[in-house]
This record gives structure tokens, sequence and C-alpha cells, in this order.
């Protein structure tokens, strides 16, 4: 069974009098364990597929499943659940909680997901951080970290709660290559100990690279569907 | 909730300059209004004892037609049966005291001098019982029974420049229709200085037999003066003296403190509205502050509440953040401004607050319907609490739109904002 389904998307922005139709009929679907890139050039839809399947939008037409459920037929207030539990997000600008540490940072959406006692907590926040190499700076704040540490507890936070789904915006494109290509390789680590899925957009050739499946778009349309061998 | 209040109490501390403008203008703003309340207190409290203290007692009865004349001190309308009254309720263990007096237009001739006041002739061993002139003579000492001898009040003896032992005329009007006076040659045996301003500038107090002799009325008095054990009581007291009276064949006219300090219980009135107004100010300088600074937090915080939402955070959640963010300055502003009331207070309760700095022709004016000079505050545990509850209630309140306007943003907008 697949993860996720997208069937037939549209998706029609209304910017002032000017209807902007960003997907025009797209299908695809994701299964479990995938490491997919979404790639295409900038307004290609890319965003706005991460969005969908991350629940924070509604198609204009079409039907989106996350494993059998039918996510476009619920309640904004129901698809705030379905983020919680099951999708980890992770930024282009990292999107850190400044006011938190990394361990309070990676340690919030369990507390939001509300099923995991403190000390359960705890081992699972450190565990994650010393899978991508923080064991040493689970105490300090998002100032005090460098852009690549900063995402490291991004990319924590979005496994902490072991979702389904990890969706990632342009996740290396506030760093340097070299550091983009840590992060991805460690993203791609979990992916392949965890099974987790991830989907990340990018236009980036070296972040494609790491792809194990590329989807590429082109005015809201998929110009390709293709598997890929890692080099 | 735990994590909630954690992020919000974080956040109070994220952009400390803001925080600390809001802060005080909470800390100020109410600090400021406690202080008002206990100095409105006070004034309340201790002016009124002032007057019952020093002119009225808490009760008297006067022949009919009296009060309506009150000011100009009639000696037409007189109680006839002191005595028989006084025995009548003798028996009602509330009423500390009674006294016989009469108050009588009169003048004091020292020299060249002639200066009109108030006279007011007591039963020298019972005035102890229901006023505190006694307790207020600063020279001399207090009156016997029907000796010839006079108390001033302090300020009419500094402008006649008399002091205890000198010799004056005072000379007692019986009719002010027809000029019809007596003459007294009397000693000055001591000075009162009563809290009451009114009383120092223009009162004499004489034996009430002299009084009684000089001006003709036998054994009539004008008032009865009745002091009772406990404010709290004046209602029952008022009820049982009223049933006394009426087993008497005269009439009799009873009346309170409140009745006789009518003018001033208006003043009470007035300045209890103005009271009102004074909190509302308050409460509009901590909204506007605390609006402003969360709505600025709303607008600088914006894609992190983007990144809130996605991250599954309800609405409530989010909004909650912000009402506790508001709370949290609302608190320990509100604390702040306990602490600066509270200091205040205390200061006002203990050393007072003279009107002199305004100068004498304003403290006189003032002087002409306040019955005190100098204003003592009234600190209570319930003022500081109104004042620490009303900060966070406020507070809570004004946070509450901010917060609304966070909840209202679309998680992608909110995320693709550039702050």
């Amino acid at each position: 069974m697949p993860i996720a389904q997208l069937e037939n998307i549209h998706k029609v922005y209304h910017i002032g009098k000017i209807d902007f139709p960003a997907l025009r009929g797209i299908s695809f679907s994701i299964e479990e364990g995938e490491f997919l890139s979404i790639a295409g050039p900038s307004g290609s839809g890319k965003t706005t597929v991460l969005n969908l399947l991350g629940c924070l939008d509604k198609p204009s037409r079409g039907k989106i499943f996350l494993e059998d459920r039918d996510i476009t037929a619920l309640p904004t207030s129901k698809l705030a659940d379905v983020r919680r539990r099951n999708i980890g997000f992770v930024f282009q600008t990292f999107n850190l909680i400044p006011v938190l540490t990394a361990m309070e940072n990676v340690e919030f959406p369990l507390i939001l997901e509300g099923t995991h006692d403190s000390k359960e907590r705890r081992r699972f926040v450190e565990e994650i951080l010393t899978e991508v190499g923080l064991k040493d700076f689970i105490h300090r704040r998002p100032n005090e970290m460098s852009g690549g540490q900063q995402q490291r507890v991004a990319v924590a936070r979005a496994l902490v709660k072991k979702p389904k789904l990890v969706l990632a915006d342009e996740p290396t494109a506030n760093l340097d290559s070299v550091t983009g290509q840590e992060i991805l390789q460690i993203m791609l680590e979990l992916n392949q100990k965890t099974s987790t899925t991830f989907v990340f957009s990018t236009h980036d050739k070296m972040v494609m690279d790491f792809a194990r499946r590329i989807i590429r778009l082109r005015d809201g349309k998929i110009e390709s569907d293709q598997k890929v061998n890692p080099k | 909730m735990k994590m909630l209040l954690k992020l919000a109490f974080r956040n109070v501390f994220r952009y400390r300059r803001r925080t600390i403008i809001t802060f005080s203008a909470i800390s100020y703003g109410l600090g400021l209004m406690a202080l008002g309340i206990c100095l409105y207190n006070g004034v309340n409290t201790h002016a009124m004892d002032s007057i019952i203290d020093n002119q009225t007692a808490h009760l008297k009865i006067l022949a009919p037609g009296y009060f309506e004349e009150k000011n100009e001190v009639p000696l037409e309308f007189t109680i006839d049966e002191p005595q028989k009254i006084k025995s009548l309720l003798k028996d009602n263990q509330d009423i500390q005291g009674i006294e016989s007096r009469i108050l009588f237009q009169c003048s004091i001739i020292s020299g060249m001098d002639e200066l009109p006041c108030l006279g007011v002739a007591i039963e020298p061993e019972v005035d102890p019982l229901v006023f505190k002139i006694k307790d207020s003579i600063t020279d001399g000492r207090f009156l016997e029974s029907s000796e010839p001898k006079i108390i001033l009040g302090s300020s009419l003896a500094r402008d006649l420049g008399l002091q205890v032992g000198d010799d004056i005329v005072l000379r007692m009007f019986l009719s002010t229709e027809d000029f019809i006076w007596n003459a007294l040659d009397m000693e000055i045996t001591g000075i009162a200085k009563t809290e009451n301003p009114t009383v120092n500038r223009q009162t004499v107090f004489i034996p009430l037999s002299l009084a009684q002799e000089a001006l003709s009325l036998d054994n009539r008095v004008t008032e009865l003066a009745i002091r009772i054990e406990d404010r709290n009581q004046l209602l029952d007291v008022r009820n049982f003296i009223q049933s006394r009276l009426a087993t008497l064949d005269t009439d009799y006219e009873l009346v309170s403190f409140k009745d006789y300090a009518s003018d001033f219980v208006e003043l009470m009135k007035m300045r209890s509205r103005i009271q009102v107004l004074i909190p509302l100010m308050m409460i509009l300088i901590a909204s506007l502050g605390i609006v402003n600074t969360m709505l600025m937090a709303v607008l600088e915080r914006t894609r992190e509440i983007g990144m809130l939402a996605a991250m599954g955070m309800r609405k409530m959640e989010v909004m909650l953040v912000f009402v506790f963010e508001g709370a949290i300055i609302g608190l320990f502003g509100s604390l702040a401004a306990c602490v600066l009331g509270g200091l205040g207070g205390w200061y006002l309760e203990t050393k007072g607050f003279s009107m002199a700095f305004m100068g004498k022709e304003i403290t006189d004016k003032l002087l002409s319907f306040l019955p005190m000079e100098v204003f003592y505050g009234d600190l209570t545990a319930g003022t500081l609490l109104f004042t620490l509850a009303l900060g966070i209630v406020v507070s809570i309140l004004a946070s509450l739109y901010p917060a609304y306007k966070a909840v209202k943003l679309d998680p992608i907008q909110a995320l693709r904002h550039v702050g």
C-alpha cells in the first residue's frame, strides 16, 4: 500500500483577480521508505506539492490519500492532528524555536503528540541527536549553532516522533555545498535505517544525486518520474 | 501546558527592552493607581473620623427645626429636658457617651481686635467620651466644670496672637437678629490643635454651665451629641434612640454625622466617580502597552507561528502561548506595581501627604471644604490584591487580540514571511 497517493491534483491560486494554476492535474504515489526528490525550476509547483502532502493546504481539485485516508475531505482542524502525528517537516531556513535549546526543540513535537512520558521523550531526543551527530550540543540554543548544526537539529526534530513522511523544502538551500551534502547524507542514512519516507523539493543537481526517485515538474505538470540508482 | 508556559516565559525575555518598557508602563500605571486608591481610602476614613471626633460625633439629638437652620447656630431651637433624654438612653451599652452642648455665635475681643467665631459650650467631664478635643490640647490644659475659662482653636489663637493665660472678652450673641449679646471676661486655659482645620480656625470651647447662664438658657441645650462604640452599629443605635425618643411628649430630630457632613459626603461621592476614571486610564495605558508589544511579537514571529502550525500545534495552543506571554508580563508588572504602591502607601500611611507645597492661598481654599490638612493613606491588602488581579486580567484581555491575529495567519503564508 502506498504511503501517499495524489490523484489528478489541481491547485489554483487566486492572486487578486488573476487565477494562477500552480498544479494542473498531477498524479503519483509514494511507497514507504522512498527517498524522493521533487525537482523543477522555480514556479514549477514543487513547494505546492509539499504543502499539499504536508496537509498545510488543500487542492482545488483531486484527491490526496495518506495511507488509505482521504485527507482532502478532512476539515482544517483535523489536518493539524494529521501533521502532528504523521508528518515531519524540514524547512529551508531551519525554523527552530530560538528560545529553546536543541534538546527542547527536538522534544517539542513529542510534547505536542502527548503520547510519551518525559523520561521516554528524553531518551528518544538523545538518541536522535546522537544520530545526527549533535550529542554534545543538546543544551545549545539555535543562535549558538552553525547553519549546518541547526539543520541537523531540524532533521532530528522532524524524525523524533517517527513520522510516516518527512517533507523537506529545499533543505540545503541555505547551506554551503559541503554542509548540504552532510545533511543529505544524514537524511539518507536515517531513511535507510528507519525506513522513513523522505520527500524533498530541490532544483539543485547535487541534492538530486542523493535521491532514489526524482519527479520533475514543469509548469504544474509532471515532466518525468524516474527511479535512479545510487551513485 | 507546561511546555506552552515555558515557551511563553522565554519569549517574554526574548525582546528584553520592549518587555521592560511594557513592564514599566504597567508597574508605574498600576502602582500609581494603588497609591491613588490608598490615598482616597485614607482621606475617606481620616476625614470622616476628623469630622466625627471634632464636630459632629456619631449622632445628634436636636430640637425640631434646628438642623435646617444649623448654619446660623440658632438659640431658638433648644432641648428643654437633656437630662431626661440622657437617662432614657443610658441603658444602651453601644453608646459610649452623650454630651449636652450649646453651639452659639460669638466673637473674641482681645485689645482692639475682634474676631467672630463659633462658640461651643461643653460638659468638660463628659466631652472626652464623645469628642477628642481634650486629646488635641497642645498648650495649657482642658476645661474644668463651670470655671470661667476658655479653650481656643490653634489657628484662632495664632491669628489673635493669644496664648495660655491671656485674658479675653467673649461676646456671646443671644439673638442674631436683634444683636442682643452678653460678654464674659475669660482666661485662656488651653489651645486645641485638632486634625480639623475648621475647628482650629474658628472655634472656642467654654464650660456648659457658664454658657447656659450667660445665654439665659437655664438648663436648656441646643444639642445632645452621642458617640457610639462601633460606627457599624449606627443603624441599630439610631433605631434604639428613635424608639426611646418616641416615648417623649416633645418631638426631636435625630441626625447622624452623615447628615451633618453631607457636603463632604457629596465630595466623597464625586471623588469616587473620579476614582473610577483613574483605574480606567491605567487600564488603557497597560492595555496599549501589552497590545503593542504582543502585536510586534506576532509580526516578528510570523514564520515561527507558521512553523508551529506546520508541526501540528493547534490554534488554541498557539493562542495560549501569546495569552500566557501577556499574562506573564502582566503578573510581573502588577507585582512591581504592588511593591511600588505598597511602599508609597506605607509612606502615606505613616508620614502623610501635606498640601502645604501648594502654597498658602490654594491650601486655604482647599481647607474651606476639606476637614484635614495632612492626608494619610489607608493601605489595605485588598487594594494590593485588586491591583495584582487587575494587572493580570487586563494583560490577558489585551493579549487576546494579538493572539487572535497569530492564529488567523495562514501557515503557508507565515512560513514564507520574511521578517
